[in-house]
């Protein structure tokens, strides 16, 4: 057993702190999400320079074959920054998706371009009833055919430049890639707090070929299955990392603020405070590493992937709260990162399945029946 | 990173196994209470067993006759012990006990004791807290004066768990006054029955004595029966502490995982109104949320093991470790009375308890865990202090 990250993991993980700590400083996290649009180009370029996008693509396909375990210690540090942008929903989710339909025709021509980063894509699942469980999809398509309908809560579709969309087909789940500006598509943004860019995608008479099905037919279910357990483990290092950021600067306010005479970090119930989120965050961070490694490793995760989301979006959140008790007032300002990186703990323990949902899968695989 | 056991592990984990199958746990009298810790009752000849197996010394140094196996194994053994239910209550103890004799004790301590612990034979109870020393510790008023080749311990001792069934204390006392407060202990092995002690149990809420207190009226005992350099018992406490609290807390996690199998079944089997309790959406989000405790429970235990075996410096991981067990347990014996509603408080032996009255046992011995070995305010203070570098609390005179 060893909890050591190996060297050319630390190697990433310190090359990702230091460069986001230089291009993703909070006042520009700030800016972008007050920003409608909040997309820096040349901060994508660089971080494809970085060979970000490419960490889960075949070296064959121009990516560095690395692991979920790799992937996840990324992200842990892009969510310290409160990176925002599509790089979960592209180089994460829509990339395993690509990658498990081996065989295909499109990820021979799509991963290289999502590897570079010069291609950006997103997935389209979740539906009015608000599910983020494949089981729901109730959009029908006949492929070749016509596709018309709504899908909800996609992200970054602004920026995509391809739409993977979850559909029925007939009885069973099918998934079509689409460019995002076909005829008939339009993306509305929807307004949320947090300062993401999420959008109401509507399909009117969208015309939909063979040749944008991915894998065979009746099959998107199981390609769908590694793409969402990806999806999952990179929301649940998102909000490590942004659970961590919140206790070093907690820790840092409670050193430094002075009252009564002392730093408040003097007074046991905020020593006491500050032990909780330690608490969290380290129990958030052991239950991720242990379900990405178990992804690595190709070993059953199903549970493992739940229980870590599961235990993130309380703990997580927690600390976000309990954040704003210890910073008092200046917490509560606009200018203050900390409202930020709450907001984002906030939509990824929503996404790709909230606590509920994942205590369900545990409930099943603890035997309840 | 790696989360398995290597192939050794396992082989002796699938060993351990085989012994239990064996040797069935139930079947070993019972001599001393359950503290709910998960290490099961105090038994005499489980752990007779366990020694007959080579396992309480396997991984001292060869010269001590010893297998210098990887402390790992100690991890293993315990895991599934406590998955099975074992009654190996004063395991962690003797474990602790023999390392402290083989890293501080003098050649006639180790010459005596360490092969009456290999042969299961000796056990101990701890003589720290007293009657005005629980939380400050260094408070405490029991004094070892020098008295020719031996020492001379005066004091009253307090929550010694099983010290009436144990073979020898460690008796914590002054040897000096000092300038500092730290400073000025020293750790001794008295063995019981020595002239001058005297026992008493003290029954606590649970109806069963688990507890005692030792009133220690000049006792004598040999120079070489002290635990390393005088006056240095302190540091040696404190540094003894980090791996106390992990020996001490690791099979909480496996423990826990046994009462939730047994909570799962009860859910499954128990109709309420018409359907199985487990189709209660509450019920199993409760039960599915005590899971993902006990695993995040488990990983920080693991990551603590990790960095002792590596010899990395300990701050507060420790600490938070036993505050997360002892809080996950309280958490899991009340959602286990929750479940259980009115046959929840009856008694292990009524005609009515469900699970062998296990829940109500476990639910009313968790009340003293937050509170033992390190209270939950203390640790948390810890954490803060030593592992986040917060300025320590004025004192207040």
């Amino acid at each position: 057993m060893d909890f050591t990250p190996s060297s050319a993991q630390q190697m990433l993980v310190s090359t990702a702190r230091e460069f986001l700590r230089r291009h993703c400083p909070p006042e520009r996290v700030q800016a972008w999400a007050l920003d409608e649009r909040g997309f820096d180009e040349k901060l994508w370029c660089q971080m494809a320079e970085l060979g970000w996008p490419g960490l889960l693509v075949s070296p064959e396909l121009g990516g560095s074959g690395g692991s979920m375990l790799d992937v996840v210690l990324l992200v842990e540090q892009m969510g310290y920054a409160c990176l925002p942008g599509p790089f979960i929903t592209s180089a994460v989710v829509v990339t395993s998706l690509l990658a498990a339909a081996a065989n295909a025709d499109q990820p021979k021509r799509l991963l290289p371009a999502l590897a570079s980063g010069e291609l950006i894509a997103t997935l389209a699942l979740t539906e009015e009833n608000g599910s983020g469980d494949p089981d729901d999809v109730a959009l029908a398509c006949r492929v070749p055919g016509r596709l018309t309908g709504r899908k909800l809560f996609v992200k970054d579709a602004h920026v995509a430049d391809v739409l993977a969309v979850v559909v029925r087909e007939s009885e069973s789940l099918g998934l079509v890639l689409m460019p995002a500006d076909r005829r008939g598509i339009s993306r509305i943004q929807l307004a949320a707090i947090s300062g993401e860019k999420m959008f109401e995608v509507v399909f009117d008479d969208v015309e939909v070929t063979a040749a944008d099905r991915l894998g065979a037919a009746g099959h998107g279910g199981a390609l769908l299955t590694p793409a969402l357990e990806a999806g999952a483990l990179a929301r649940t290092a998102e909000m490590v990392g942004g659970a961590q950021r919140i206790l070093d600067l907690a820790v840092e306010h409670a050193r430094t603020r002075v009252q009564g005479g002392r730093p408040i970090g003097g007074y046991q119930a905020i020593q006491h405070a500050c032990a909780d989120l330690v608490r969290d965050v380290d129990t958030a961070r052991g239950l991720l590493y242990l379900a990405a490694w178990k992804a690595a490793e190709g070993l059953p995760a199903a549970s493992d992937v739940a229980m870590a989301k599961a235990h993130a979006a309380e703990a997580c959140l927690a600390v976000a709260r309990r954040g704003h008790q210890i910073f008092g007032a200046i917490g509560y300002c606009e200018e203050h990162p900390l409202h930020l990186i709450h907001k984002r703990i906030q939509g990824a323990a929503l996404d790709f399945g909230d606590a509920q949902h994942h205590l369900e899968t545990v409930a099943r695989s603890i035997g309840l029946r | 990173m790696d989360f398995a056991y290597t192939a050794d592990e396992q082989a002796f984990a699938a060993e351990v196994r085989r012994f239990l199958a064996e040797h069935p746990p139930d079947r070993f009298a019972v001599d001393g209470m359950d503290a709910g810790y998960g290490s099961g009752s105090h038994s005499r000849p489980f752990l007779r067993a366990l020694a007959d197996q080579g396992w309480l010394s396997m991984t001292w140094p060869k010269a001590y006759g010893g297998q210098e196996r990887p402390m790992f194994f100690k991890l293993v053994l315990l895991e599934e012990l406590a998955l099975a239910g074992a009654p190996f209550g004063p395991l962690a103890g003797c474990w602790q006990t023999a390392d402290a004799i083989i890293e501080y004790g003098s050649e006639r301590l180790r010459g005596e004791v360490l092969p009456a612990i290999a042969r299961g034979e000796a056990t101990f109870w701890q003589g720290y807290s007293e009657p005005g020393a629980g939380s400050d510790l260094l408070g405490l008023k029991t004094e070892a004066r020098r008295d020719g080749d031996d020492y001379v311990i005066r004091g009253h001792k307090i929550w010694s768990s099983h010290a009436g069934i144990s073979r020898y204390g460690l008796v914590f006392a002054r040897t000096s006054r000092e300038a500092r407060r730290s400073r000025g202990f020293s750790m001794f092995v008295v063995p019981n029955g020595t002239a001058g002690m005297d026992i008493r149990p003290i029954r606590s809420l649970t109806g069963d004595v688990y507890h005692y207190e030792v009133f220690l009226d000049d006792v004598r005992v040999p120079g070489d029966f002290r635990l390393g350099p005088e006056g240095e018992g302190f540091v040696a406490l404190l540094n003894g502490l980090d791996s106390d609290r992990l020996w001490g807390r690791f099979y909480k996690a496996p423990a826990m995982e046994r009462v939730l199998h047994q909570l799962v079944e009860y859910a499954n089997t128990t109709i309420v109104r018409g359907a199985p309790l487990a189709r209660d959406p509450f019920v199993r989000r409760r039960l599915a949320g005590a899971a993902v405790d006990v695993a995040a429970l488990r990983t920080l235990f693991y990551r603590v093991a990790c960095l002792l075996r590596d010899g990395a410096p300990i701050t507060y991981e420790t600490a938070l470790a036993k505050v997360l067990a002892d809080e996950t347990g309280q958490k899991i014996a009340k959602l286990g009375m929750d479940l259980l509603g009115l046959w929840g408080p009856l008694r292990a032996g009524s005609p009515w308890a469900k699970l062998d009255g296990h829940i109500a046992h476990l639910y009313q011995t968790s009340l003293g865990h937050t509170i033992a070995g390190g209270t939950n305010e203390v640790l948390r203070t810890t954490v803060a202090v030593r592992g986040l570098g917060l300025p320590a609390e004025a004192k207040i005179r």
